[in-house]
């Protein structure tokens, strides 16, 4: 026993001294980098930047935006760059402090989250202080939205969902304005990536949301369903099939738009969504987050539940030369909206922004400043948005009117109205779309609402019958065994 | 004072168990203490008993945790019913030892990269994924855990005891039965814990055979750590320790009472 509390006190002391050690380990960076270079740490989405091309000797644009600092500051910069996989991911760091970035790109709850948290930096008041550095490197920063100088390069109707959504977001007793604290960087809607082959665009348009609970019964298309592996997207897909079939609980019968929706979290829609959930089992492959877009490709699914980015990337890939196809790929994206048919009641959907923001933890303003700015020109936005098949937030009529840009699109082998018109890429933002925000103390009830839902209704009765079935093989085996014991010693009469 | 402190020092058979002691501390002892501390924890670090009633009150819990102990108890019979014959024949081989090597074999790739391997063949087999496919990833990776200290305990069995239940007459079964199968009972014993307990809190295996949709207690914790909500993944992960030592206690009090001189490979 002593040596047990003598174990437990040197452990207890050990933790004491390592925590701060575990801590430092995970600042991954130093204030000067080497040869007295700055520094400029970016903590983005994984697959979320153009990394250049080896074969055609494009540039890592991370590389690129060193040599412009250069050229403007004649200073050498060293980008650290590190990556996230969900924002949950990123929250837990960030929030705990464990981060010490420059620049993070995360979706736009999870920067309500931080700004609620007190953790961003407001980036007008940062371009306020920077103002005289600036002019005197001649540097404008006039493609940001955030600086009070208007949408910057920003697509307008972008910049005024977020305004409306987040423009007046609670932070301890202060009121602030998200769109002063973040530049929307992408943006897209959640849909239905579908094969062509199995589901056609009448059925789309004839069930909506119903495919991804093959509400019609198609055959072909049973158990060849994929979901997200994500709480919200996953909540949300329940809540908008709910609204199109008209199995909302009761007192939420007539709701006008996607907005008005989206952020239910009480405890009747959890129970309606997890129930709804529960049964969409029965019908689909599984839940994915990664690897749906393959299955898509190699048809080993035929409908998946996807981002329009993920989608519109798939697409592409899906292409085939002798196809029968107009566009000859045989995967489609459809972001349900509008009525269904049969019910009458409005299709919703989500519309999502990423956008860069600078933590509290910044020590290199300047160049993150200089990076978020970089990131806005339209040349740069539209090399990250075909690179990672996302729609980015530049707005349209500065990407159309700038001839580098119309020239880019055409060496990467695209059409230029094609690309434009794409309405999986350029979907009309009215109020079918909705913006999910933060959903607070409530995250936690949703989330054991998911674990629910995934672990199904019962202990899977397969599971007993199996067990049943060798236990039985074992007693049958043992009483044959006896049986022939049995009759090998029973009494023979001789003669 | 160094000296003297260097004069006390002697390389004794203790010193060596210095880093042994210390990983133990790092890794065992500390993860603990840490995982007991966040049971009590809500998210703004009060303490709180919530997290408890959170988990115990839910019956998904009870759900989650009844699938993965019968995956478990089925796994192992089957690896039981498959691997006793294996091992007991191999043992009666000459070149036993080596097609034992060969059961082993595929344990030096990545259980990861055997999964998805499976995985792939049960797709291009047109195979449905789900409980079946889980079962046989189960079964398929934890075989060999089963075989290999089954054919250590059968293949050291004196062989004088089966020569001596000849003499006296007993036919081939009666052999068995009453020599090698009680014999061999420390192997059978070592292979259940060796096989039940990982398969219990086993997580990617059912992730990735049943795309998620098979959720057992190693998803639900997984999942909970994930989500940030590390009170109740800590005391899912208590109930799992306590299912270990439970389990453990059981086999060990079976292996006392065998009177059998524990031989085994581990």
């Amino acid at each position: 026993m002593k040596k047990f509390s003598a174990l437990l006190i040197s452990a207890i002391a050990l933790m004491i001294c390592l925590i701060p050690l575990l801590a430092a380990c995970n600042g991954q960076t130093s204030s000067t980098g080497a040869r007295g270079a700055d520094t400029l740490v970016i903590y983005n989405w994984e697959d979320y930047i153009d990394i250049g091309d080896n074969e055609s000797g494009r540039n890592n644009i991370c590389d690129d935006f060193c040599a412009y600092y250069k050229s403007v500051t004649g200073r050498n910069l060293n980008i650290t760059y590190t990556t996230f996989d969900t924002n949950e991911t990123m929250l837990t760091k960030v929030l705990k402090h464990d981060a010490n970035v420059d620049l993070i790109c995360p979706s736009e709850y999870a920067i309500e989250k931080l700004l609620t948290a007190g953790l961003l930096e407001d980036q007008a008041a940062m371009y306020a202080e920077l103002k005289p550095q600036l002019d005197s490197l001649g540097v404008t920063l006039d493609g940001m939205s955030s600086i009070g100088a208007g949408d910057g390069n920003i697509e307008p109707d972008v910049m005024s969902v977020i305004k409306s959504q987040f423009g007046a977001v609670k932070s301890g007793d202060a009121t602030l304005d998200m769109t002063r604290y973040m530049v929307p960087y992408m943006w897209g809607t959640l849909g239905i990536l579908y094969n062509k082959k199995i589901i056609s665009e009448e059925e789309l348009e004839k069930y909506g949301w119903g495919v991804l609970w093959n509400i019609e019964g198609n055959e072909q298309l049973e158990n060849k369903i994929l979901m997200k592996d994500s709480v919200r997207d996953t909540y949300a897909a329940a809540l908008f099939y709910m609204n199109e079939y008209d199995l909302l609980p009761e007192g939420y019968d007539d709701i006008a738009s996607a907005q008005d929706l989206i952020n239910i979290t009480d405890d009747a829609m959890l129970k309606a969504a997890e129930a709804i959930l529960t049964e969409q089992r029965e019908h689909i492959s599984g839940y994915e987050v990664d690897f749906g877009k393959d299955d898509m490709l190699n048809e080993i699914v035929y409908a998946d539940f996807a981002w329009s980015g993920d989608a519109l990337w798939a697409i592409e890939e899906s292409y085939q030369e002798d196809s029968d196809y107009d566009d000859g790929c045989f995967l489609g994206y459809y972001c349900p909206t509008g009525t269904n048919p049969e019910t009458g009641k409005g299709r919703f959907s989500n519309i999502w922004y990423d956008g860069w923001v600078i933590p509290t933890t910044v020590r290199n303003k300047l160049a993150a400043m200089m990076f978020i700015d970089y990131m806005c020109r339209p040349e740069n936005a539209i090399r990250n948005s075909i690179e990672i098949g996302y729609t980015c937030a530049v707005a349209k009529d500065a990407l159309a009117s700038n001839d580098d840009v119309l020239a880019y699109i055409e060496d990467q082998e695209y059409d230029i109205d094609e690309y434009f018109d794409d309405i999986g890429r350029y979907p009309t933002i009215n109020s079918s779309l909705g913006v999910m925000r933060d959903f607070g103390a409530r995250n936690d009830a949703l989330v054991n609402m998911w674990q629910r839902a995934k672990s199904g209704s019962g202990v899977d009765t397969s599971l007993f019958i199996i067990l049943a079935v060798i236990i039985g093989a074992i007693a049958l085996a043992i009483a044959l065994y006896f049986a022939i014991q049995a009759l090998r010693l029973r009494p023979r009469k001789i003669g | 004072m160094k000296k003297i402190a260097l004069k006390k020092f002697r390389l004794t058979k203790k010193v060596f168990s210095f880093p042994y002691i210390l990983f133990l501390l790092l890794f065992v002892i500390v993860p603990l203490v840490l995982i007991l501390i966040n049971a009590f924890l809500d998210g703004d670090n009060h303490l709180t008993f919530a997290n408890f009633k959170t988990f115990f009150s839910s019956p998904a819990s009870t759900i989650v945790l009844g699938n993965s102990l019968l995956v478990g108890v089925i796994t192992t019979l089957i690896c039981l019913i498959i691997g006793y014959p294996v091992a007991y024949i191999l043992s009666k081989m000459s070149s036993g030892r080596l097609i034992v090597l060969l059961y082993v074999l595929p344990m030096f790739i990545n259980f990861l990269i055997r999964t998805l391997a499976t995985k792939a063949i049960f797709i291009a087999m047109n195979v449905e994924l789900g409980m079946g496919t889980v079962l046989f990833g189960m079964v398929y990776n934890y075989l060999p855990f089963m075989i290999m200290p089954l054919h250590t305990t059968i293949s050291g069995i004196d062989k004088s005891y089966y020569e001596a239940a000849q003499d006296l007459g007993a036919d081939k079964a009666t052999v068995f039965l009453k020599t090698t199968l009680p014999l061999s009972v420390s192997g059978i014993i070592s292979g259940i814990t060796m096989v039940f307990i990982p398969t219990i809190s086993s997580f990617a295996i059912s992730q990735l055979l049943s795309n998620g949709k098979v959720f057992l207690f190693g998803d639900s914790i997984q999942l909970s750590f994930e989500q940030n909500l590390y009170g109740v993944g800590s005391i899912m992960s208590l109930v799992m320790l306590a299912f270990v030592l439970i389990s453990n206690l059981i086999m060990n009090k079976f292996n006392a009472n065998s009177d059998n001189v524990r031989r085994s490979l581990w």
